[in-house]
Parts: C-alpha cells; sequence; structure tokens
C-alpha cells in the first residue's frame, strides 16, 4: 500500500507538540474537544475566516509541508466546516435570503481544507477531498495507493479532519449517537448504553511508496459495507489469516448496539495477541480512524502501550505488526494492517 | 492495457428525465432555464433556474421510495442511477458483487432541506426524519443500501468538480484492478444554502446565462443527476461501448478559494494532463465541453488556458446555457452531453452567445451541426481551486 | 459622535466583519489601502464590507465597480459614508 514518512495530529490528547498519551485527558462534559495549538504557521489573513475544522487540518497539514513538499493533497472529511454552514444558513433564515455575506459560505465547502492548504503551499497537484462518512479516511487511503502506483517516486500528503459543531452535535445527539446520560471517558467501556462520546481532530501524513526513512507501512486495507456481523467477521478473520497479529487496534466506542461486532473481530486473533482501545481519548467521529492510524504510528515508534488503552496485555514482547479495525453507526466497517520498517 | 468502458447511461436535468428527451432538446437547442415553480425561495420569480419539473412526491412514487428522511438530491440520484444500471442490463446480483464499485459525487447532498436543517439544528427538541439525511454520503449509502452495494463505495466533494472527479476514481479503481466495474455519477438539488451562497457571492444572473460572451453577467444554478457504468473493456462481451474513458487528470489552481488565477494553470494542468494520460495530442481532441459557467472570472481563464493547452482552440460549447450550473453533478450530467457527442458524430450549440470575450476572441459552437467527433474533453472546475478534465474516445457497437 | 470617534468606529466594524483577529484599530491608518499591499484584503473581503455598509449605515454599493474606489482606504469610506448621510437627510 504505502510508507508513512511524517505525521502530524491534533486529538483530545496533547498530539500536535510534546505527545502526552500516558496521562488520559479527562472528558468535558460528555465529549472530547481537541486541544488546539497556537496556529503559528497558518498565515493571519487566512486564520481569520477559518472554523474549527479548517484551523485543524490546515494547521497540521501545513507542519508537515513546511518539512517537505507533496506532490497532491487528500483529505477525508465527513462534515468540513460544519459549522460555518450552519452559520450560513442561519443567517439564510434571519436576513431572510437578503444581501449576506459570503465568507461563511466559501469557508464551508467540504474541500476548503485541501484547497486551502494548496492555496498557501502553491500546491498545484492532485487535491481530493473525500466525503464518505465513517469510511471517507479508508477512501483517502486507497486513492493514494492508486496514486503512488501510478506515479512511482512521488510523495503525498493525506488526513483526516473533523469537528465537533454544536449545532451539528444537537442533530447527531438527538439522532442517538452520543450517550444522553453525564459518563466520564475512564468509564466508556463498561457503558451498557447507546452512544458514544462526540470527539474530533485532525491526522496528517506524509506518504510515500519509498520505505527509506519512513517510520511505518500501511500494509493492507479493507472496506466493507454491511450491517452483517457474519460478514465482518469472516472477513476480518480472512484479512488477519497466516498473519502474525501483535496488538489489535480496536474502535470500541462504548455504543452498546455495536460491541458485537468488536467482540467477533477480538476472537479472530490469537490470545497472544494484546487488545488496545482508542475511542476514550479520540471520541467517535467520521474520521477518528485517521487518529488511530496516527496512533498507530507512535506505538511502532515508541513500543509502549499507555495503561488506560489496554483491553488485553497479551504476550508479545514488541509490536510490529498492528491490525486495526472500525464500525462506523454498524454499517461502514475498514481493517488496516500497520506494519514496522 | 485494457480500456475503460462506458456501458450504461442514465440521466435527468431540466432537459428531460432519459437521455433522448436530453438529447432532442440540446439538438434543438432547448434553454431548460426558468423561474421556479416547485422550489421554494424568495428568488423564484426573480431569477432563472436549471428546475427539473417534477415534485418530490412524484419522483418517490415513480421510483417506489417509501422510507422516511429520503432527500431531493437522493431522488434525482436514485433516478438516474436505476436508469443507468437498467441501460446497461446489470442483474441485482451484479451490482452487489464485491468487484463492482459505487462512487458518488455531490455538494450539496440533503443540505437541499436548507429549512428543515435550520429547525433541527436550532430549535427542535426531538429531532425531524431527515436527522441522519443532511450530509453528503448519505444519498451515497441510501442507495448502497437499497441495491445491497457490498464493493467500494465513496462520496466525494470537491465542490463543482465532484462528479467528475467520481468519474475518474472509478475508472482507475477499474484500471488499478482493484474492481472490475464501477457505477460512477453524482448529484445535486437546487438549495437555499448554494442560491443564497452564490448570490453572497454577486455571480448569479438575472437574465440565461450567456457562456463566453463578453457581456455576461453570471451563472444561473441548476439541478441534475448522472450515472455512468464503467467497465472493464475485456469483460464487456455481449453489450455495446457507448464510448471509452480514456483521460483524466485533478490539479489545482492554487491561487484563490472561489476565483481562478490570471494565466489559468490548474485548468491549464488538468487538460494537458488528461491529454497525457490518454496518449493523444491536443489537435486529436474534436470538441471540448467546457466548465462555461459564465461568470465574468471562468469563462476568461478558462479560454486562455484553453488557448495555452492547444493554441488553436477545437469546437467547444458550454450546456451550462442549457440547464444552468448542477454544481456537484455538472461533471456527470456534462459527460453524459459528451457521449452524445460522440454517439451521434453531432455537437450542440451553446444557447445565448453574441460578441467573443475581448482578451481572447474565442467563439463557441452556436449552432447544431454534425461532425465527426473522436475525442471529446470536458472540463469541471471547482471552489478550493479544484480542476478536472476528463476524455472521452469514441465507443464501439456490440460484435 | 465627532469625525475621529465615527472613524474608530467605521475600524471596529471592519475588524469585527473581517475577523482581524490580529489587527487593532489604531494600525488601520486613514490611507493605509484595504487591499492588496495594505491591509492584504481581497475580493471576499470586499463583499463582506458591502455588507457592512448596509447593515451598519443603511448605505448601497450597487455597482461592484464603484466599490473597490470607495472600499479603498479609511477616508475614501467616510467620504462614502458622509455623502450618503447628506443625501439621505436631504430627501
Amino acid at each position: 500500500m504505502f510508507y508513512i514518512h511524517q505525521s502530524s495530529c491534533i486529538s483530545h490528547q496533547p498530539t500536535f507538540t510534546g505527545v502526552d498519551l500516558q496521562n488520559l485527558q479527562p472528558s468535558v462534559n460528555n465529549q472530547l474537544p481537541a486541544i488546539e495549538p497556537k496556529y503559528i504557521n497558518i498565515p493571519l489573513g487566512q486564520l481569520r475566516r477559518m472554523g474549527r475544522a479548517l484551523r485543524m487540518g490546515v494547521g497540521t497539514g501545513i507542519t508537515l509541508l513546511e518539512k517537505h513538499k507533496a506532490d497532491g493533497i487528500l483529505i477525508a472529511t465527513s462534515n468540513g466546516g460544519i459549522e460555518d454552514s450552519i452559520t450560513f444558513l442561519n443567517q439564510i433564515v434571519d436576513y431572510n435570503e437578503g444581501r449576506l455575506t459570503p465568507t461563511h459560505f466559501v469557508q464551508s465547502t467540504f474541500n476548503a481544507i485541501a484547497g486551502l492548504l494548496g492555496m498557501i503551499t502553491h500546491n498545484t497537484g492532485y487535491n481530493a477531498t473525500h466525503v464518505h462518512r465513517g469510511l471517507a479516511f479508508e477512501n483517502v487511503a486507497l486513492d493514494v495507493t492508486m496514486l503512488l502506483r501510478e506515479n512511482p517516486g512521488h510523495i503525498y500528503l493525506i488526513g483526516g479532519v473533523d469537528e465537533i459543531s454544536v449545532r451539528n452535535y444537537r442533530m447527531e445527539a438527538m439522532a442517538g449517537w452520543y450517550k444522553k446520560e453525564p459518563i466520564s471517558n475512564t468509564e466508556l467501556y463498561a457503558s451498557e448504553t447507546e452512544g458514544a462520546l462526540p470527539g474530533e481532530g485532525a491526522a496528517m501524513f506524509l506518504v510515500s511508496n519509498n520505505a527509506e526513512s519512513a517510520t511505518a507501512k500501511l500494509a493492507d486495507l479493507k472496506l466493507l459495507h454491511t450491517a452483517d456481523e457474519n460478514l465482518v467477521a469472516n472477513q476480518f478473520a480472512e484479512f488477519v489469516r497466516d498473519r502474525e497479529i501483535d496488538l489489535l487496534l480496536s474502535g470500541e466506542s462504548g455504543d452498546s448496539r455495536f460491541k458485537r461486532y468488536y467482540t467477533r473481530c477480538e476472537q479472530a486473533v490469537s490470545e497472544n495477541t494484546a487488545i488496545a482501545r482508542y475511542k476514550h481519548f479520540t471520541g467517535e467521529f467520521q474520521t477518528a480512524s485517521a487518529l488511530a492510524l496516527w496512533f498507530s504510528c507512535w506505538l511502532l515508534q515508541n513500543q509502549t502501550l499507555p495503561e488506560h488503552c489496554i483491553k488485553r496485555s497479551g504476550s508479545k514482547t514488541a509490536f510490529n505488526r498492528i491490525a486495526l479495525y472500525n464500525n462506523y453507526q454498524g454499517v461502514q466497517h475498514s481493517f488496516m494492517l500497520v506494519e514496522s520498517v | 492495457m485494457s480500456r475503460i468502458a462506458i456501458t450504461g447511461i442514465g440521466i435527468i436535468t431540466p432537459l428531460g428525465d432519459t437521455l433522448t428527451l436530453n438529447r432532442q432538446a440540446l439538438q434543438e437547442g432547448r434553454s431548460g432555464l426558468s423561474s421556479l415553480e416547485i422550489f421554494p425561495t424568495k428568488y423564484a420569480s426573480l431569477l432563472p433556474f436549471g428546475e427539473i419539473k417534477i415534485t418530490d412526491k412524484e419522483l418517490k412514487t415513480r421510483l417506489d421510495v417509501t422510507e422516511p428522511g429520503v432527500t431531493r438530491t437522493t431522488l434525482l440520484a436514485l433516478h438516474a442511477f436505476k436508469q443507468a444500471v437498467e441501460n446497461c442490463g446489470l442483474s441485482a446480483s451484479e451490482i452487489q458483487l464485491s468487484e463492482t464499485a459505487f462512487i458518488n459525487g455531490t455538494t450539496v447532498g440533503g443540505m437541499c432541506l436548507s429549512d428543515a436543517l435550520y429547525q433541527d439544528a436550532n430549535f427542535r427538541e426531538t429531532g425531524s426524519e431527515y436527522l441522519n439525511s443532511y450530509d453528503l454520503s448519505s444519498v451515497t449509502l441510501y442507495i448502497q443500501q437499497r441495491y445491497g452495494i457490498t464493493g467500494i463505495c465513496n462520496t466525494f466533494n470537491t465542490a463543482c468538480s465532484s462528479s467528475a472527479n467520481a468519474i475518474m476514481y472509478g475508472a482507475r479503481l477499474i484500471q488499478n484492478g482493484f474492481v472490475k466495474r464501477a457505477i460512477v455519477g453524482g448529484a445535486d438539488s437546487l438549495a437555499k444554502f448554494t442560491i443564497n451562497g452564490f448570490n453572497s457571492l454577486g455571480i448569479l444572473s438575472s437574465a440565461p446565462c450567456r457562456p463566453f460572451d463578453n457581456a455576461r453577467s453570471g451563472l444561473n444554478l441548476g439541478e441534475g443527476a448522472a450515472f455512468l457504468v464503467l467497465e472493464k473493456e475485456d469483460n464487456v462481451i455481449d453489450k455495446p461501448v457507448y464510448a471509452y474513458v480514456s483521460g483524466w487528470a485533478n490539479s489545482n489552481d492554487a491561487f484563490h478559494p472561489s476565483s481562478l488565477s490570471d494565466d489559468g494553470e490548474g485548468p491549464y494542468l488538468a487538460m494537458q494532463q488528461a491529454l497525457q494520460v490518454a496518449r493523444i495530442s491536443p489537435k486529436e481532441i474534436s470538441f471540448i465541453n467546457t466548465h462555461g459557467t459564465a461568470t465574468e472570472n471562468n469563462d476568461e481563464k478558462e479560454s486562455i488556458a484553453m488557448q495555452r493547452v492547444f493554441g488553436n482552440v477545437p469546437a467547444f460549447a458550454s450546456t451550462k446555457s442549457n440547464i444552468g450550473h448542477t454544481l456537484g453533478a455538472a461533471g456527470a450530467v456534462e459527460a453524459v452531453f459528451c457521449l452524445l457527442n460522440l454517439i451521434h458524430d453531432e455537437v450542440y450549440a451553446s444557447l445565448n452567445f453574441d460578441t467573443p470575450i475581448e482578451a481572447t476572441g474565442l467563439v463557441p459552437v452556436t449552432e447544431y451541426k454534425h461532425m465527426r467527433v473522436e475525442h471529446v474533453m470536458s472540463n469541471s472546475f471547482g471552489f478550493g481551486g479544484n480542476c478536472s478534465s476528463l476524455i472521452f474516445s469514441k465507443g464501439q457497437k456490440a460484435q | 459622535m465627532d469625525r475621529e470617534q465615527e472613524k474608530l468606529q467605521l475600524k471596529q466594524h471592519i475588524i469585527k466583519y473581517l475577523n482581524l483577529l490580529h489587527v487593532t484599530p489604531e494600525e488601520i491608518t486613514d490611507d493605509m489601502p484595504m487591499f492588496r499591499e495594505g491591509l492584504g484584503l481581497d475580493s471576499i473581503d470586499s463583499i463582506e464590507m458591502v455588507v457592512m455598509m448596509e447593515r451598519e449605515y443603511g448605505l448601497k454599493i450597487e455597482n461592484p465597480k464603484d466599490g473597490r474606489k470607495i472600499l479603498h482606504n479609511i477616508n475614501s469610506m467616510m467620504e462614502f459614508i458622509e455623502q450618503g448621510r447628506a443625501k439621505l437627510n436631504s430627501q
């Protein structure tokens, strides 16, 4: 598939600078908001117009593009600048379709993050935005895999980003996707109720098909659309067969409705395989799997599993091969295989 | 290498809900622009729009849609999707194979329901039936679930080039061996969100738009949907190949969030790289279906970019003069118009043209005419500097 | 309100409408060009300022080509506001 050289991440934990995954940050009012840094590398003329998703996406992206020029930019975001969208929508109604200001409209275009990254860094290469909800980032990974076959030697910026918007949260909560009762992220997996804790963040990567100086490799990827638990379990068993999996990184979200999918996938790996979880510090959102990939790269480099992530310790002495399973709303599933280089 | 064959076409636009009706209107140089009769907005009688005169209720009846939460964008998409797979003769089980991909491009998605969204986002205590339908992938996921598609599914949003990129992605999935066939295209419906958004930028024309005219004064918004069935040529045995997708490229203008650069660098790169992928020279292009929105900025910069690529620019037109700008659907809808050019060896008039742009002097095709059409280029450019060019090449009748 | 206060208020409106977080009213001098090399604003900002004139001062700039002239700097905007008020008062 491809090699990962550099990465950058904004999440609910300190991950942008001075990474600290050992000390778990508590959830805030049933949410896991991202810790936003001072965006010193975004031009102020652009920063003033950006909402959270744009700031997080452009901030992490530029950090990498300053280090290395890329041949193209591929971003996954299910909702883009959704808060800007609704702000503009409210203006339409509040001013009865009168004379409106265009900034929120232009910034809420879903491909604004990829577009701005291209504009600020003068990148005229391939520029794509995938918005397919819980499989948006996986489609980015597939897209870049094809690009690297078509253009060997190229380097691309890929990433995923989504924000918690006040008004979109309202709707997703009404739709039953989030916990209704007050709960701390430390008790997330013991919860037996429906819903997850919402999160947000951005994770970006510089990728190529060159192993030299790489920190990790995405070795395999599978996307699946189904609600059929047996199909998911069988496909996952197929995915890990004959592969020495040191760690299963599970996208378990604390939503009681989807626990059975994760349990079935856990049964597909050997008892020696460690099992870890991350949604208690990333929260649940459509492009959370981008953060999971970032976490996998970090684990391969650091070889220490933060205590709060461990579901089962297993018996492995080193992590060289990590399998990821993620499930979004019970119908979008992805498997990733990440290996050390 | 095996080519990417187009074996199924489905379309719905203000010109009609079948390929035949669309071709007739294009041949006659008929405009699908009018005042709004169905969609409610303050601008209904103030601006021309490309509105499909079929209500949601009628579409639901025709398509047998009974579930709650299905939006107009999804209905238009479903109409075109259904037509495309029927036209191709794909069976239900073929659609469900893991080797069949489904790639959709849209930029409005469920936000066509601006008023319901306003209520849900700000006031309602219990949500409406549309809570899970406002995003873009809701359109794709409804069709995916309805047809039981198990292969790769994706939704693109690169603004007004969304479905051009969906077509490109499908073609590349086949070329890279990830799937054997891909159903690709896009849909968008009229929305207060986009009407007021483009209006706030001052680029909506109060008269039917005049692409490439010196006195052009902006675009008209339209709605529509189109899907194509793409198959690896080797697998196509007993059906006609309408055309081939032979070239594609995407590049970024890297200049401004909503305008093209002075020398049209993004469009230039997209067109040039698409020619390279197709392995043909600029002079082999018979006809260009331009982006041609009729905004001050686009038409001049696109003209400059075409002159840079071609020197002598081939015959070209903008079908946005017929149906307006269908945003995320435009790339797919215009791809279908390109297929009509190739299938019938004919090109259609660009409407409302009178005087060429002073700086470039380019004159589009202004009358219907028969001509040999071998390769057609289709341009789609969007906000965020996104520029895509596709090339379609002549197909062949069934053996 | 005297002319200086009016100017300050105009600068505050500009900062608010364009979300110029990094700029204080004092930094916007009366003859500093708003676009390109001056404050570095672009075409989207100019539309924002047209809306600002309408919402805050009740003044319409109908022709976008006049916009660039009127919105050139603080002095030109003040002149437009004062002329607009005079016209409203004489009606």
